[in-house]
């Protein structure tokens, strides 16, 4: 009983401080009306997730916006990344949506297709210097609720210095799964287990997602169901089937220990496969002087499914009241060449030309541009936004695969069991 | 509490007794209430409104954006069908039936031990009271991860004497028992409890079960026990209804997933990840309520049950 008391007392007063928080924000300046001017400016509420890093530029960005526009000032806040969804969810339900937001294609559709997300075609936002094949990833059923800030594509990170202190050569473009898989045996062989070649890929939604693309097969179908077949899910686990267990992936009692850091990050495996756009992070927590990208295995050498995926987005409330200023400020943050210059590559290679072109990019920045452009010839269209509760898919794929990882499951059940909960979620938000 | 003001007013008033009286009475209600004011609203507003309403929920299919739809009880009937569900009640029940007698049982220990007249006992008293102050924080949760992950000071402590376990926290076999001494080591609460009820015991039982021979083991259970009883009663009925619902410690251990392999997916936090990362609030509403029943049956049964073994001094048992 007094569980219970406890519990929703907490909802009520979260949801109903987040209410009074936004009400304050979008409530100052109001004024002036929809718009404001340099003696009585608008103040637009913006929210990202990230690290210090990022909360350290993104601050010398919206200093760099107040300059330029008077009339707006923006009141920045972040959080991480698993909490900000859930203080999302609680902000919409009181409907009080920051203005302006950092976003994830997991969510777009949870957020765009129930109208909490602005149509940004319906605002003054410039999107000449974009790849055509690029926006579509922010639009679904002909609106467009998210502008992509920048890119990113799956690769396979590895350290050379550990793979030179091993004496094992470093991967020269392509590979198959079975020689990706030698090699990573190779590493726990020969570093007697010391170093792990790497965390069990299999578990990676999107590298699933990337195999499904490499045999022809979409992730899912227009209609918003799966596209592909328990089998295909079974064939995907029994990639590692013979790995697991052995140095060649780090264990799974040792990637809990040390969440929320990975095991690339801590030095305990030599490659590590996921998005590009990690570098800067990954070099400041394992202290290595030099990472390296190579390309993901495939089995077909000019198929690598390979995507450019926006690694996020700008969005705005569908209820801000300064439609005008919020538009600015993702104008601004998407296409500003200088505010390229200070993010470098920290959010991904920048989207828009405009913007790619003004920057400069250096040293590890420049591994990540260049990775990107290797990759060019075999890119494929981005995937559109992902099915409603997407999000909770990802997570228990990642789940079901620790799981699996621990032996509490076997790959046939771990397939039901991912199943089963895929079918009931999409047969929830049908 | 009420004598003086009552006889000041009698003399003053001069209307007949009766209806003196029943106004009288009217007025001490109306002042109760208006100091009652405050709370009741709060209890109104934050606990008795939202359980109504989240009562109303779950019998709804409720994502947070939409309109709820009325589903009738097909939350609850699906509850018994997901394994996540199951598996939450079972690392729960598993934590208060082993963890709540071990905490009460170092509890009352502790008290005993203190319970004698030494020099420096309050300062015992303060130092064993004070885990179960902070026990609950955050801190405490991000301190026992350390402690506990790999080469942490219980690993090494253990591997000292030659038992190697690894780190506890990424060993599904092991977060259950991590669990459980994190709730024994915050037996404070209990132990303050218990302690002024063993100083109510009088000395003179004691004295005259020495006259007759009786040992130490002899006097706990004879005197201790049933003279201790309903502080036991009142002890156990509060630390279970605590322990269903331990949340914080469990979030922060598991990141906020209830792992590894969903060994530490406690109730609550399975209901928080049901509502808050998956949208589905009506299907946590339900889970809520589920747990308000359970809790609930326990209590009553607890009740019944305690006229057999709770002693109340004055009762011809």
């Amino acid at each position: 009983m007094i569980n219970r008391r406890h519990f929703l007392t907490t909802v009520a007063v979260g949801t109903a401080s987040a209410a009074a928080l936004a009400a304050c924000g979008t409530g100052s300046g109001t004024s002036a009306g929809e718009t404001g001017s340099a003696e009585n400016p608008v103040t637009i509420n913006y929210t990202w997730w990230g690290n210090d890093d990022r909360a350290e530029r993104t601050r010398k960005a919206i200093a760099l916006f107040e300059e330029k526009n008077p009339d707006i000032k923006v009141n920045g806040n972040f959080t991480d990344f698993a909490g900000y969804w859930q203080k999302r969810a609680t902000e919409a339900a009181g409907g009080g949506l920051p203005d302006v937001m950092q976003w994830d294609l997991s969510y777009l559709r949870d957020y765009g297709q129930r109208n909490q997300l602005l149509d940004l075609g319906t605002v003054n936002i410039n999107t000449d210097a974009f790849e055509k094949s690029l926006l579509p990833s922010g639009q679904i059923r002909g609106k467009t609720y998210g502008i992509p800030t920048s890119t990113n594509a799956f690769a396979v990170y590895y350290d050379p210095a550990k793979l030179a202190s091993l004496g094992i050569a470093e991967p020269d473009g392509s590979w198959t799964y079975k020689e990706f898989n030698e090699f990573l045996a190779e590493v726990g062989a020969k570093s007697n287990g010391e170093i792990f070649g790497s965390t069990d890929y299999t578990g990676v939604w999107w590298m699933f997602n990337i195999w499904l693309r490499q045999n022809n097969i979409e992730a899912f179908t227009e209609d918003g169901k799966l596209g592909f077949t328990k089998d295909d899910l079974k064939k995907w686990w029994n990639q590692t089937a013979a790995l697991r267990g052995t140095p060649a992936i780090v264990s799974e009692e040792r990637v809990t220990q040390l969440a929320p850091k990975s095991p690339f990050g801590s030095n305990v495996t030599a490659t590590e496969v996921t998005w590009d756009n990690f570098m800067a992070g990954y070099l400041a927590d394992s202290g290595a002087k030099e990472l390296k990208l190579a390309p993901v295995p495939s089995d077909d050498p000019d198929n690598l499914g390979l995507f450019l995926k926006p690694s996020m987005l700008m969005v705005a409330s569908a209820k801000t009241k300064f439609k005008d200023a919020a538009a600015r400020f993702i104008d601004f943050m998407v296409n500003d060449p200088e505010v390229g210059q200070i993010f470098k590559t920290s959010r991904g290679v920048p989207a828009s030309k405009t913007q790619r072109d003004g920057t400069t990019f250096e040293g590890t920045d420049k591994l990540v541009v260049d990775y990107e452009k290797s990759i060019e010839q075999y890119l494929k269209d981005a995937p559109e936004p992902p099915i409603v509760g997407f999000g909770t898919l990802e997570a228990s794929f990642k789940r079901v695969a620790s799981d699996l990882n621990y032996g509490k499951l076997t790959i046939d059940g771990a397939a039901d069991a991912w199943f089963k909960e895929a079918e009931d979620l999409i047969k929830q938000n049908a | 509490m009420t004598q003086s003001p009552t006889l000041s007013r009698r003399s003053s008033s001069s209307a007949s007794p009766l209806p003196r009286k029943s106004r009288q009475r009217g007025a001490d209600a109306r002042a109760g209430y208006t100091f009652l004011l405050p709370w009741l609203l709060g209890f109104i507003a934050l606990t008795v409104g939202p359980m109504i309403s989240s009562l109303y929920l779950s019998f709804t299919n409720y994502n947070l954006f939409e309109p709820p739809k009325w589903i009738g009880l097909d939350n609850y009937t699906t509850l018994f069908q997901d394994e996540r569900f199951l598996q939450s009640v079972g690392v729960t029940v598993s934590y208060v039936v082993f963890g709540t007698p071990l905490k009460l049982a170092a509890a009352l220990a502790v008290a005993m031990l203190l319970n004698s007249k030494r020099r420096g006992q309050g300062f015992y008293r303060s130092a064993f009271y004070a885990p179960s102050l902070i026990g609950a924080s955050v801190s405490i949760a991000i301190v026992w991860k350390a402690m506990f992950g790999d080469a942490g000071p219980v690993d090494q402590g253990l591997s000292f004497f030659g038992i190697n376990l690894g780190g506890w926290v990424g060993n599904p076999a092991m977060t259950m028992p991590m669990f459980i001494l994190l709730t024994v080591w915050q037996f404070g609460a209990p132990m303050v409890i218990f302690l002024a009820g063993l100083k109510q015991i009088p000395a003179d039982l004691y004295e005259a079960a020495s006259m007759d021979g009786a040992g130490p083991v002899r006097k706990f259970f004879n005197i201790t026990w049933p003279m201790l009883s309903p502080v036991i009663f009142f002890n156990l009925l509060m630390e279970t209804i605590h322990a269903f619902q331990i949340f914080a410690s469990a979030y922060i251990i598991s990141n906020g997933e209830g792992g590894p392999a969903g060994s530490t997916l406690f109730y609550t936090l399975y209901l928080y990840l049901r509502g808050f990362s998956d949208f589905r609030m009506g299907y946590a509403s339900a889970m809520a309520w589920l747990l308000v029943i359970v809790v609930g049956i326990i209590t009553l049964i607890f009740f019944r049950t305690s006229k057999s073994w709770v002693h109340y001094s004055g009762d011809a048992k």
